[in-house]
C-alpha cells in the first residue's frame, strides 16, 4: 500500500485531500493519465517485446467464423478467441440484456486445442448464459459501428483510404459491451493469475483481452475488404490503423464494482495524486518538461476539437474547456510565469484558482505526462490483493473518531429528506442487471444493494451516540450486527483514506455517469461520449501502437489522441 | 445457472453467497463474512453448498436465528442462542472469530447448539487463526476435532463416517491448541494446506451438487422482478445501436 508517508515531506504537502479529490463532480471530470492502466499495459508490452500472431481465420467472406489471435510474454502465451456471426440488427444492442452479438470473445490462457474453441463455440456466443471455465480469463462482446464498418471496408477495398473525418466522428470498427473477468460466470478467478508479472496490475489481463479485439476488429475489415477488391484492395495507412481504437459502452455494473472495492480504489487514486503531488513539489522543472507541457496544450486543443458528443452537458463542459486550455495557452506563453520556483506547481493553482474541474483534471493529466521517469513506478501499485477485516478490538472512542474525521460529509447529510434518499441500486432478475431504481417509481426498494455508505455512516454515528466509549467494537457488533459492513468499511478509511466517495449515492441529484467516468480514466479511456446520466460510450486505445508498432520510439506518445497530421 | 452439476469460481461462490446470507435476512456484513467463510471452504475442496445450505434453510424457518449471548466465567465465554433455537452459525462465525481478535486467549469460547459448526471452523480459517483447536460433539453423538496449527494449516480429526459438512448442533469447544498426543485407534486425520488446496481449486473450479439450487434461490431473493417501466430506464434504454 503507498501512503502519503511513502512520499518525501515536501511532496506529501502538494497531495490534494480526499474530500477534494473523491467528490462526485471532480472523479466525473477525470482523464486519462500516464499511470492508466491502458498506458501501463502498452508500456510494458513494448519493454518486453511481446509477440503477436494470428493464429487462425476460418472465417467467410462476410466474416462469420472462428479467429484465433496470440500474443506471447516473456513466460507464457495468451489467446483471444473470437467468434464472429451474422445478426439481426433489430437485435443490436449496448445493454447487459442484450441477447445476440456481432461479435463473442474469450481470452484463452495459452493456445486453445481444437477441443477447447469446439467448447467454447457452444458457450461464448451465448455471453452470460454460456459456462466457462479456469483456462477463460475473460469474455467480452463487441458490436459493429454500422456508420464505420462498412464504410472502410467498402472503401479499402476499392483502394482508398477511409473517410478520416467519418472515422474520427465514431473512433472504432467495434464497440464492446461487457468485458468479464475474474471469475465471472465460470472463468479463471484473479487469484489463478494474481502473481503473474504481466497481469499485477490492476485489470491488465481484461485490457489485454481489449487490445487484441481491437487488433481482431482492424485485420478482420482488412481482410474482408482483401476478399472484395482482390488486388486493388489496400491495408488502412499506418497511421489511420494506429488512430482506430476500440469502442466500449459502459453502463451501471461498474458503479457498484467501485463502492465494493475500497482497498482497491484508494490505491489508484493515491498513486495518480502522489504522482501529481511528486511533480507539483518540484522546486525546478526538469530538463524539456516545460516545454513538452506547452506543446500538449496543442495538442489537446485539437483533440478537444475533435471530441464532439450529442450530450449538451458534456458538449458545454467541452465547449469551456477548449476556451480554458487557450486562456491558458496564453498564460503559459508568457515566460514569467513559467520561470517562477515550483513552476507546475503555479500552473496547477492557477488553474484551480480560474477553470473548470473538466480543466483542472485535464491539467492534472498534462502535467503529470512529461513525467515518466518520476511517476510511472507508481502505476505497480494500483493493484490490490486485501480486503477489509472488521477490527475487533478498536475501542468505539477510537471508532467514533474516525466518523469524525472522515464522515462529516455523511454525517450532516438529512436523510429524513425524500430526495436524500430518492434513488436505490438493486439488481434485476433481466440477467442480473444493475439498475438505479428512483423509490417513488420502482418497485423492488426492498431488495436495495448495500451501497448507501452515507446514510449507513449516519445511522451508525447515531447509534454511537448512546454507547460507552470503552465498548470494543467486537462487543458492540453483537447486539449491533446490522453494523458490521459500515464499521469495517470506516475502519479500512482510517489506514486508506481515498477508499470512499464522499457524496450521498442514493440522492435525487447523484449521476452514475460520475463514477464510471471515474473509473473509465483510470482505464485509459478518451472521448467520453456520454449518453444518458446512466452510460457512457468512450474509446479505448485511440492512438495506441499496432503490435507491429510497439518497438517504436514513441510507443508510449498517445494520450489525447489527434487525427494523424499525414491525413489532415 | 441453477443446473445439479455445475462448476463455479471463487468468485461466484463470495458473490453468490453473500446475497444467499442476505436473502435469508442476514445482515449484509454478517452475509460477506458467510461468503467469505464459503470461500475458505471452496478452496480447502469442500462442496459449499452442501456445507452451508442447512444454515440458510435453517434461518429461513426459524429454526435458528441471528440472537447470541454471552455468559463469562473466569475461564469460559459462553455463546448462547436465548430463543431456544439453534444458534445460527453465521452469528456464531463471526462473534467467535471477533473474540478471537480481541486477543484473550486465557478462555475458552463454548459455543452451545451451534447449527453448522464446520461455518465456525470456516470462519477461523478465513480469519487465519493459527494456535487454535474445537471440538465438538453434535447431537448425532458424532466428535470432531479441528486443529488449526500453523496459519494456513488446519487438520481434522474424526472416528466416525458422517462427513464434517454434515455435523449438526454441535456444542463447541474452542480454545488455544492443545496437542494431542493420541486419538482414538479408528480416528482418521485429514491434514489440509489452503494455499496447496486452493491452488488446485484455481485449475478446476469449485464443484457444486444438488445444494447449489437451494443457494441459487436464496441468492434470487436478492433480485427485483423485472418490469417494462423498469426496462425502459435501464442503462442503454431506447438507443438502436447505429453509430
Amino acid at each position: 500500500m503507498i501512503s502519503e508517508s511513502n512520499l518525501s515531506n515536501l511532496s506529501a504537502q502538494f497531495m490534494r485531500p480526499p474530500e477534494q479529490v473523491m467528490r462526485l463532480d471532480r472523479m466525473g471530470s477525470s482523464h486519462q493519465t500516464r499511470l492508466s492502466f491502458m498506458r501501463s499495459l502498452i508500456r510494458r508490452m513494448s519493454k518486453e517485446n511481446w509477440k503477436f500472431e494470428c493464429l487462425r481465420r476460418d472465417i467467410d467472406s462476410d466474416g462469420f467464423g472462428v479467429s484465433v489471435y496470440a500474443v506471447t510474454t516473456p513466460l507464457r502465451t495468451y489467446s483471444l478467441i473470437a467468434f464472429t456471426q451474422d445478426i439481426p440488427p433489430k437485435k443490436r444492442t449496448d445493454r447487459v440484456i442484450a441477447e445476440v452479438w456481432d461479435a463473442t470473445f474469450n481470452l484463452f490462457d495459452g493456445i486453445p486445442t481444437q477441443a477447447d474453441i469446439d467448447y467454447l463455440a457452444n458457450n461464448t456466443p451465448k455471453q452470460e448464459d454460456g459456462r466457462y471455465r479456469p483456462s477463460e480469463l475473460v469474455l467480452a462482446r463487441a458490436n459493429k459501428s454500422l456508420r464505420i464498418f462498412e464504410h472502410v471496408i467498402s472503401t479499402l477495398a476499392k483502394g482508398n483510404q477511409p473517410d478520416i473525418e467519418l472515422l474520427s466522428s465514431v473512433g472504432y470498427l467495434m464497440r464492446t459491451t461487457a468485458v468479464y473477468g475474474s471469475g465471472k460466470f465460470g472463468c479463471a478467478d484473479r487469484a489463478k493469475i494474481a502473481d503473474r508479472e504481466e497481469c499485477k496490475g490492476a485489470f491488465q489481463i481484461e485490457l489485454l483481452a481489449v487490445y487484441l479485439i481491437r487488433w481482431f476488429t482492424i485485420d478482420l475489415v482488412e481482410y474482408l475488404a482483401r476478399k472484395r477488391g482482390g488486388n486493388k484492395a489496400v491495408k488502412f495507412e499506418p497511421h489511420i490503423r494506429q488512430f482506430i481504437g476500440v469502442g466500449n459502452a459502459t453502463g451501471l455494473g461498474m458503479a457498484p464494482f467501485l463502492l465494493k472495492h475500497p482497498v482497491l480504489i484508494h490505491n489508484w487514486v493515491v498513486a495518480k495524486e502522489s504522482a501529481l503531488a511528486k511533480v507539483r513539489s518540484m522546486e525546478t522543472p526538469l530538463k524539456g518538461t516545460l516545454e513538452k507541457f506547452t506543446q500538449s496544450l496543442i495538442q489537446v486543443s485539437q483533440h478537444l476539437r475533435e471530441w464532439c458528443v450529442e450530450d449538451e452537458v458534456q458538449t458545454t463542459r467541452i465547449d469551456r474547456l477548449k476556451d480554458e486550455i487557450g486562456s491558458l495557452s496564453n498564460w503559459c506563453s508568457d515566460q514569467i510565469n513559467l520561470m517562477k520556483p515550483y513552476p507546475w506547481n503555479g500552473i496547477y493553482q492557477y488553474v484551480e484558482d480560474r477553470f473548470s474541474l473538466e480543466c483542472q483534471e485535464m491539467v492534472v493529466s498534462l502535467i503529470i505526462e512529461p513525467h515518466g521517469p518520476l511517476v510511472d513506478d507508481l502505476a505497480e501499485t494500483m493493484s490490490s490483493v486485501s480486503t477489509p477485516k472488521l477490527v475487533a478490538d478498536m475501542p468505539l472512542s477510537q471508532l467514533k473518531g474516525i466518523v469524525e474525521d472522515y464522515y462529516v460529509w455523511a454525517t450532516t447529510i438529512d436523510f429524513t429528506l425524500t430526495e436524500s434518499q430518492h434513488h436505490f441500486w438493486y439488481y434485476s432478475e433481466d440477467k442480473l442487471e444493475p439498475r438505479f431504481g428512483s423509490r417513488d417509481v420502482d418497485e423492488g426498494s426492498e431488495q436495495e444493494m448495500p451501497l448507501a455508505i452515507g446514510r449507513d455512516a449516519h445511522e451508525l454515528n447515531h447509534a454511537l451516540l448512546s454507547t460507552s466509549d470503552e465498548m470494543l467494537v467486537g462487543e458492540f457488533v453483537l447486539s449491533f450486527p446490522q453494523f458490521r459492513h459500515i464499521i469495517r468499511r470506516i475502519q479500512n478509511t482510517l489506514q486508506r483514506p481515498y477508499s470512499e466517495v464522499q457524496d450521498n449515492l442514493l440522492d435525487e441529484s447523484m449521476r452514475p455517469l460520475d463514477l464510471l467516468r471515474f473509473k473509465l480514466a483510470f482505464f485509459g479511456a478518451s472521448k467520453f461520449d456520454p449518453k444518458s446520466d446512466l452510460w457512457t460510450r468512450i474509446s479505448m486505445y485511440q492512438g495506441a501502437p499496432m503490435p507491429d508498432q510497439l518497438s517504436d520510439p514513441d510507443h508510449d506518445k498517445w494520450f489525447f489522441p489527434v487525427i494523424p497530421k499525414q491525413v489532415i | 445457472m441453477a443446473t445439479e452439476q455445475l462448476t463455479i469460481s471463487l468468485n461466484e461462490v463470495l458473490f453468490f453467497f453473500t446475497r444467499a446470507g442476505f436473502g435469508v435476512n442476514a445482515p449484509i456484513g454478517i452475509a460477506e463474512d458467510f461468503a467469505r467463510s464459503n470461500m475458505w471452504i471452496a478452496e480447502n475442496g469442500f462442496d459449499p453448498s452442501s456445507c452451508s445450505i442447512e444454515a440458510l434453510n435453517n434461518l429461513d424457518s426459524h429454526t435458528s436465528d441471528l440472537a447470541v449471548e454471552l455468559e463469562h466465567s473466569d475461564t469460559q465465554v459462553h455463546f448462547v442462542n436465548p430463543n431456544n433455537v439453534y444458534l445460527s452459525s453465521l452469528i456464531a462465525s463471526v462473534s467467535v472469530v471477533d473474540w478471537i481478535n480481541v486477543g484473550s486467549r486465557n478462555v475458552e469460547l463454548i459455543v452451545k447448539n451451534v447449527d453448522s459448526p464446520l461455518l465456525v471452523i470456516a470462519a477461523m480459517g478465513a480469519n487465519q487463526c493459527s494456535d487454535w483447536q474445537a471440538i465438538w460433539l453434535d447431537e448425532s453423538n458424532y466428535e470432531y476435532l479441528v486443529n488449526f496449527t500453523e496459519p494456513g494449516v488446519w487438520e481434522m480429526v474424526s472416528s466416525n463416517t458422517q462427513p464434517i459438512e454434515l455435523s449438526k448442533g454441535g456444542n463447541m469447544i474452542i480454545r488455544p491448541l492443545v496437542e494431542t498426543k493420541k486419538y482414538p485407534a479408528n480416528a482418521v486425520l485429514r491434514k489440509f494446506v489452503t494455499i496447496e488446496e486452493k491452488e488446485k481449486i484455481l485449475q478446476t473450479g469449485v464443484k457444486v451438487g444438488e445444494h447449489w439450487q437451494g443457494i441459487y434461490d436464496y441468492f434470487s431473493r436478492c433480485l427485483v422482478k423485472s418490469t417494462a417501466e423498469s426496462r425502459a430506464s435501464g442503462a442503454g434504454a431506447g438507443i438502436v445501436d447505429t453509430d
